[in-house]
């Protein structure tokens, strides 16, 4: 129960913070792709300065959880499919706009077309399912 | 308003202020809970909820739990834009997305249809690369991930083609 409410919490806090730096505008993202505003690179590009550090700093400083469990990190493996879905995942996030992430924070925003790019996503994820029980590599 | 709160709450963030808050929840969700941040695994649990198609496999498997965590991480960031746009001042339903709306004659429909296309690239792709923004471009990158800097130079090269084709198909060109 308490790690449902700590990421009720820690989701907040991001869809809080992607409102207000402006990722949830259409204008932001799509213009990062089209080179008409490019704050968003700089968001993402400070998101990974600061994440790589507090990495460093947790793994070298505190060097396990707060429960005392080691950590384990996650790494996501490589092939040929991963690259070509992120191809697809390119394309449909300059088409809409939006991440999966953004999306939410757009919907909070009380935007209405936000709520068709987020059922796509549980279709697409759906569609994956399907596509998965007869294809183990994907 | 106090004006610190001002810039809180109301001045769109300067570019630092929300990447400092988003990196530092890679660490942070190590630290308490040894989770990687990633959104996209959550709308397996979601498509679970909307078809509980049991003859699926990855139906049955652990990514599409009804109810998990991911649930509650999607609910609160909803709720983050939510909060954000009241104290914004900017609360209520709206149809604008951006130029988009602003350039297309569109009627709603169409308009929603095309959401949805885009919104089906992203949930498909985003399961087939095992990430999206959140869980490869900043997790990933963030943990010098060969697989994640892959994945999002071709999250780029298809955001770049079609944002660019949109522009000039649909937008009216280079304006």
């Amino acid at each position: 129960m308490g790690k449902k409410i700590g990421f009720l919490g820690f989701g907040t806090l991001f869809g809080f913070a992607l409102s207000r730096v402006g990722a949830s505008d259409f204008n932001l993202i799509f213009g990062m792709f089209t080179g008409q505003d490019l704050k968003l690179v700089w968001v993402i590009l400070t998101a990974v300065v600061v994440g790589f550090i507090g990495m460093r700093v947790l793994r070298l400083r505190a060097k396990q959880t707060i429960s005392g469990q080691p950590l384990k990190i996650s790494y996501k493996k490589l092939g040929h499919w991963s690259l070509m879905g992120g191809a697809l995942f390119g394309i449909g996030w300059g088409l809409a706009g939006a991440c999966p992430g953004t999306v939410l924070a757009q919907l909070g925003e009380g935007k209405i077309f936000a709520l068709f790019t987020f059922t796509g996503m549980i279709y697409g994820t759906y569609i994956y399912a399907r596509l998965k029980e007869n294809n183990t590599e994907l | 308003m106090e004006p610190i709160a001002q810039y809180v709450f109301v001045k769109p963030w300067p570019f630092w202020a929300g990447g400092l808050i988003i990196g530092l929840l890679v660490p942070l969700l190590y630290y308490f809970y040894n989770t990687p941040l990633g959104v996209s695994t959550g709308y397996g649990n979601l498509v679970k909820m909307i078809f509980p198609s049991r003859h699926l496999k990855w139906i049955r498997s652990k990514f599409a739990d009804t109810w998990s965590w991911r649930v509650y991480f999607i609910a609160g960031i909803i709720l983050g834009g939510f909060i954000s746009s009241v104290f914004a001042g900017q609360a209520g339903f709206t149809l604008e997305m951006g130029q988009f709306t602003d350039a297309v004659g569109w009627p709603a429909i169409f308009i929603a249809l095309y959401f949805f296309g885009g919104g089906v690239f992203l949930g498909l792709g985003a399961r087939i690369a095992g990430g999206c923004t959140s869980g490869h471009s900043i997790h990933g990158i963030a943990n010098l991930h060969l697989s994640s800097i892959l994945a999002t130079v071709m999250f780029l090269i298809g955001g770049i083609v079609a944002a660019n084709l949109v522009r000039i198909v649909l937008l009216g060109g280079v304006g």
